[in-house]
């Protein structure tokens, strides 16, 4: 066996190890260790000791360099220096920091107000009620970038608010699915800093980059749900006069100046501090933690419980993302050094693809690798598989990230791990099917792909904003 | 063999969670450089080495934690349709070919690391304030040791799976929010089920 068909075994065994369901950041480790074990065996260098060895050393000394040379192993070197370039890593720095403002957020008992405000806010829009929990879904996920929490709370809210109001059960459960998932896409996007980090593009342009195509998705979205609304009244009836709250337009106001408002204003400047410099994404972050506990306290939602549940989530969510890294950059080196990167190179190149062919085939992957897998282990594992081939077909390794943080939106949405359509069937009430879930959220899967075409054939939407801000 | 892994759950997780508010000495470090930046236009010399140490430590102490929580990410669609017997029959073999072997080299390649770097007990060059960052290094040491730890633990638990068919959870008292309230939800009689974990 030829060195890079030895780093392919070494990809087809870690695969395989992955489906059997052992955590992927150690199998990463091992199947690392071990094959840069074999990659970087060197006898002449590992055992150079024994030959220093004097006439008259004894057995001992012998013996101890010999058992020595076994360690000598450069790969050592090289796990543990890949180990330290995670642990201060500048940009996944800021990993731990937006997931802890996440965490506060979520326990901040704002999504009740949130979806409350909107629908009075929205009320005289056809489909109102879908319309308020596509927004509450968008603005909670984007801070909070958790998708599984919004799609509980608003499938425990706004379903049952929605099913009262004879909404269609697979029309608002759609809603739900799709508007949580957002989070991953729109900026401050924890998806998006593991993809900087992965890809070494920088994190404050790929943030620009993603703005538009974010707001467009979600645009997209309202669109289809107001537009459906209206075309098809059956599905979102207008709840009759009597039972909607009539308020003034100055308690509109002040209901969405106390609830909307700040949880908007606070994503805003996070993302403002980051986009025009005035902070790193690491220092915006921290600040958005802290606005986040003042948020928490100002809801009087803030108590010692959840402070420390926050922080041990934080700290358990980090430590899955960022051990994935240490093996995961381990693993890529020994892969390269074997050759195994060259080889996928060579077979791409001689499938000679058109680059648009070669980004459908790469996404068409992403696409099915996010049934079974999860957005971290695609984009921190496989996703280094594509990057080396981008410059040969003169692909911009953001606008791929972007497609891909488009791409992955389907991962929660398609079965069989349809993450945002089983935290819904979870928490439904008795009579709504997985199928009517599943039915719902088609649509929304036909928008990202328009999405993607879009982005695609009018590269504006993703350069204008990074060209406008950094020329 | 219950005390033995509830000790060892009981030690990682007291060296995790006293980790994890480092997330806390982050957030206001980080937003004191910022503030006294803008504020007091003083830049402070420490914030860049105080934010990955704090992040550094956080995540590598949370390891053995987030192991002995089962929060690491796997791909577990065919693994969670076994039964408990299987999956430690599969699991305790895939420990000791795809998790010692990786500590382990953690742990001496670590050592090697840490010790050339207390020996002349290294400071950082990134930032002016010179912070010591041998301690940072002997962290990895650490974080391979409650590792090691936590894997013992969890063979016990898979020997334990085996023999009698079911497994021996976490004594864990945060969950996710979305566990939260599906698991409150299933208590309602809502949904039908989750089929997650």
């Amino acid at each position: 066996m030829t060195d890079p068909q030895i780093a392919i075994l070494m990809l087809a065994i870690f695969i395989l190890t992955i489906f059997l369901g052992f955590p992927v950041a150690f199998t990463l480790m091992a199947v690392a260790v071990i094959f840069g074990y074999y990659a970087y065996f060197d006898a002449d260098r590992q055992w150079r000791g024994l030959d220093r060895l004097g006439e008259d050393a004894t057995t001992t000394q012998y013996v101890g360099e010999y058992l020595g040379g076994f360690l000598n192993n450069r790969i050592f070197d090289l796990f543990v220096n890949q180990t330290y370039s995670v642990m201060s890593n500048d940009v996944l720095t800021a990993i731990p920091l937006f997931l802890f403002m996440g965490y506060i957020v979520e326990r901040a008992n704002i999504v009740t107000r949130l979806f409350d405000t909107l629908y009075v806010t929205a009320k005289r829009l056809p489909g109102a009620m879908a319309v308020a929990a596509l927004a509450t879904c968008a603005l909670f996920a984007t801070a909070t970038g958790i998708i599984g929490a919004v799609v509980t709370l608003m499938g425990m809210l706004a379903l049952p608010s929605m099913l009262k109001a004879r909404y269609d059960v697979s029309f608002a459960s759609g809603v739900i699915c799709a508007g949580g998932c957002l989070g991953i896409l729109i900026p401050p996007s924890i998806m998006l800093i593991v993809y900087a980090a992965t890809s070494n593009v920088s994190i404050v342009q790929l943030y620009a980059g993603a703005l538009i195509p974010g707001f467009l998705l979600a645009g997209l979205y309202m669109v289809y749900v107001v537009g459906r609304a209206a075309l098809q009244p059956r599905l979102a009836p207008k709840p009759p006069e009597s039972e909607t709250e009539d308020l003034s337009y100055a308690e509109v106001t002040i209901r969405l100046a106390t609830s909307f408002f700040p949880l908007a204003i606070l994503i805003l400047s996070v993302l403002g501090a980051i986009l025009f410099g005035l902070a790193t994404p690491s220092e915006a972050a921290s600040l958005g933690a802290l606005g986040g506990l003042v948020l928490a306290v100002a809801y009087r939602s803030l108590t010692w419980e959840r402070l420390r549940e926050s922080v041990y989530l934080t700290m358990k969510t980090s430590a899955m993302v960022c051990w994935m890294f240490v093996g995961a950059w381990t693993f890529a080196s020994v892969f390269s050094y074997l050759g195994g990167e060259a080889l996928i190179e060579e077979f791409v190149l001689g499938l000679d693809l058109t680059p648009i062919q070669f980004l459908i085939m790469a996404q068409v992957i992403i696409f099915i690798l996010g049934w079974p897998l999860e957005w971290s282990e695609i984009i921190i594992i496989f996703v280094p598989i594509f990057l080396p081939l981008l410059p040969f077909f003169e692909i911009d390794p953001l606008f791929f990230g972007i497609l891909i943080a488009l791409n992955l939106q389907t991962s929660f949405l398609t079965p069989p791990m349809a993450m945002a359509a089983y935290y819904l069937k979870g928490v439904a009430p008795p009579g709504v099917e997985l199928t009517q879930i599943f039915k719902g959220v088609m649509p929304f899967l036909v928008l990202i792909v328009t999405a993607m075409v879009l982005v695609y054939n009018f590269p504006g939407i993703y350069l204008w904003l990074p060209n406008a801000i950094y020329g | 063999m219950i005390a033995a892994i509830h000790f060892i759950d009981r030690l990682t997780s007291w060296f995790g969670r006293a980790f994890a508010w480092c997330i806390l000495i982050m957030t206001f470090g980080v937003a004191y450089e910022v503030f006294s930046r803008y504020l007091f236009g003083a830049p402070t010399a420490w914030a860049f080495d105080l934010s990955y140490m704090m992040y550094g430590a956080l995540f590598m102490m949370g390891g053995a934690y987030a192991l002995a929580t089962n929060a690491h990410v796997r791909g577990d669609f065919l693994y969670r349709l076994w039964s408990p017997r299987w999956q430690g029959r599969v699991e305790v073999v895939l420990y000791f070919i795809f998790f010692f072997p990786g500590v382990l080299a953690l742990i001496f390649a670590g050592w090697k690391y840490a010790e050339r770097s207390i020996r002349f007990t290294e400071v950082s060059v990134m930032s002016p304030a010179g912070m010591p960052i041998f301690q940072f290094k002997v962290l990895i040491v650490a974080a391979g040791v409650l590792l090691l730890l936590q894997g013992i633990a969890q063979v016990l638990r898979c020997l334990w799976a085996i023999r009698y068919n079911e497994w021996i959870g976490h004594d864990e008292d945060v969950e996710e929010l979305e566990d939260v309230i599906l698991r409150e939800a299933r208590e309602k009689g809502l949904g039908g089920g989750t089929p997650r974990n």
